[in-house]
């Protein structure tokens, strides 16, 4: 069956509706990781079906949110609070997530929180007397704290991949899994005139313990080491600098080498591949 | 105290969540609370169990989140996929399964040719209306895989229809509610 068929034979709405089993769910995930256009009809059938929900959206009671967060467990021991910083909206957003966030606002984000430590510093000199309140305070200072770190790394990321982007000459190449029934990517932002390029992992799993993800380039039919990934990379969104210059290449591979790497790719070790279009 | 509407991305929000943080938590239930408790809902009809059921779905959301895995689809398909289990979980440890219903309407019509079993299940259980816009064979096809949780092998049993038009409907169903809601 080719894959114009595949897609006209309903299978994916199946998987969409939910109505596929599990090991057919497995395997509709590893035709989307082999074939871009199931991918990308099943990311357009996810429009879909997340317009449709939408179109469903009924408030919830006010009443709920404490106390749901309430019953989380990483939450047992947190006061719940009067959380004057969070502004609730009785609004239902549309596609809240295709908006993309300004970074001034990252930057509002930032002094924001900045604001309400600053506020709840005040609050706990007033109340110095009861203990309670500062266990409280001195949790919810932490957790701004916190929140505050991991928002100035996310304006970090989005500065750097902003940069990183606007760079015309900065080509997408996708590699896709070589290894039947394992679905896996992983992509390779490369700007070959300034030798430049940035690799993420977002699609590949986990290392086992000792072992490493390489990267190599493909040079005239011989595979060059581009050195290895960092060990936490795989599985998360986040984007790596390749420390070695890249002018010329037709593909990029990524095998699973021991640790510190290989003078040469394990063939049978290599998960994914992508050609320079 | 600025009065900014933050947005985060699914992936600035899945990191929030994964690190457990408040802010991560009141962002998922102002933007995605509607959206869960409506699909819900529409799975479990009295307005107690729906309540439960958000809880439980949130609960399962935070818990899980290390386990969300971007390349299998948006965030936002997940939250939606585990309210709508955890829905039809409830649904069906209410005893509130339509097959059983389906059986009875199964012996009192008995003998109707199978063109007309779609209208009928449609009828017997109540699934007009549950996709405002569907043609009636799409819709009862829809319901069925989607908001109560039947396998195509279960939708080609209980419509008597061969397992490859249950799928040639779904398409056709998918079309049209992409020409409904790509606008």
């Amino acid at each position: 069956m080719n894959i114009a068929e595949y897609i006209a034979s309903g299978h994916l709405e199946a998987y969409m509706l939910g109505a596929l089993s599990e090991t057919e769910v497995a395997e509709v995930l590893s035709m989307a990781a082999m074939y871009p256009e199931v991918a990308a009809e099943l990311r357009e059938m996810e429009t879909v079906m997340e317009r449709f929900a939408l179109s469903l959206a009924k408030l919830p009671p006010a009443t709920l949110e404490d106390k749901i967060w309430g019953r989380l467990p990483a939450a047992q021991g947190n006061i719940a609070s009067e959380t004057a910083s969070v502004k609730r909206s009785n609004t239902i957003p549309f596609q809240p997530q295709y908006r993309k966030p300004a970074a001034w606002k990252y930057a509002a984000v930032v002094a924001g929180l900045g604001g309400s430590i600053a506020l709840n510093a005040v609050l706990w000199m007033r109340n110095e007397h009861k203990n309670d309140d500062i266990a409280a305070l001195t949790t919810k200072i932490k957790s701004a704290e916190q929140d505050q770190k991991i928002i100035a790394a996310v304006l970090n990321d989005y500065k750097k991949n902003k940069a990183m982007m606007s760079d015309t000459a900065m080509q997408t190449i996708v590699m896709h899994t070589v290894q039947p029934g394992h679905p896996m990517a992983a992509t390779l932002y490369w700007s070959k005139t300034k030798g430049e390029a940035y690799v993420s992992a977002d699609g590949l799993p986990t290392p086992p313990a000792g072992m490493q993800y390489q990267l190599w380039v493909m040079q005239n039919g011989k595979p060059v080491d581009m050195g290895v990934l960092p060990i936490d990379l795989a599985g998360t969104p986040g984007m790596q600098k390749v420390s070695k210059l890249v002018t010329d290449g037709q593909a990029f591979a990524i095998s699973l080498e021991k640790q510190g790497g290989s003078i040469s790719p394990t063939m049978q070790n290599i998960y994914v591949m992508g050609k320079v279009s | 105290m600025p009065d900014t509407e933050v947005l985060y991305n699914e992936e600035q929000l899945v990191l929030l969540l994964r690190q457990g943080s408040r802010e991560g938590f009141n962002y998922l239930y102002r933007q995605y609370g509607a959206v869960l408790y409506g699909v819900i809902n529409k799975i479990v009809y009295d307005e107690q169990s729906a309540e439960d059921v958000l809880q439980d779905a949130f609960v399962k959301i935070w818990n899980n989140i290390a386990q969300y895995d971007a390349a299998k689809g948006r965030l936002y398909t997940w939250m939606i996929n585990i309210a709508r289990n955890s829905a039809i979980d409830k649904l069906r440890s209410k005893g509130e399964i339509m097959k059983a219903k389906i059986q009875t309407g199964d012996e009192v019509v008995n003998n109707v040719q199978t063109g007309r079993k779609t209208e009928l299940v449609t009828d017997a259980i109540g699934l007009h209306n549950m996709v405002a816009g569907l043609k009636r064979d799409y819709e009862v096809i829809v319901t069925l895989a989607y908001f109560k949780g039947y396998t195509l092998d279960e939708i080609s049993k209980t419509l008597e229809i061969p397992l490859g038009t249950v799928k040639t409907r779904m398409r056709a169903a998918m079309q049209q509610l992409r020409e409904i809601f790509d606008k």
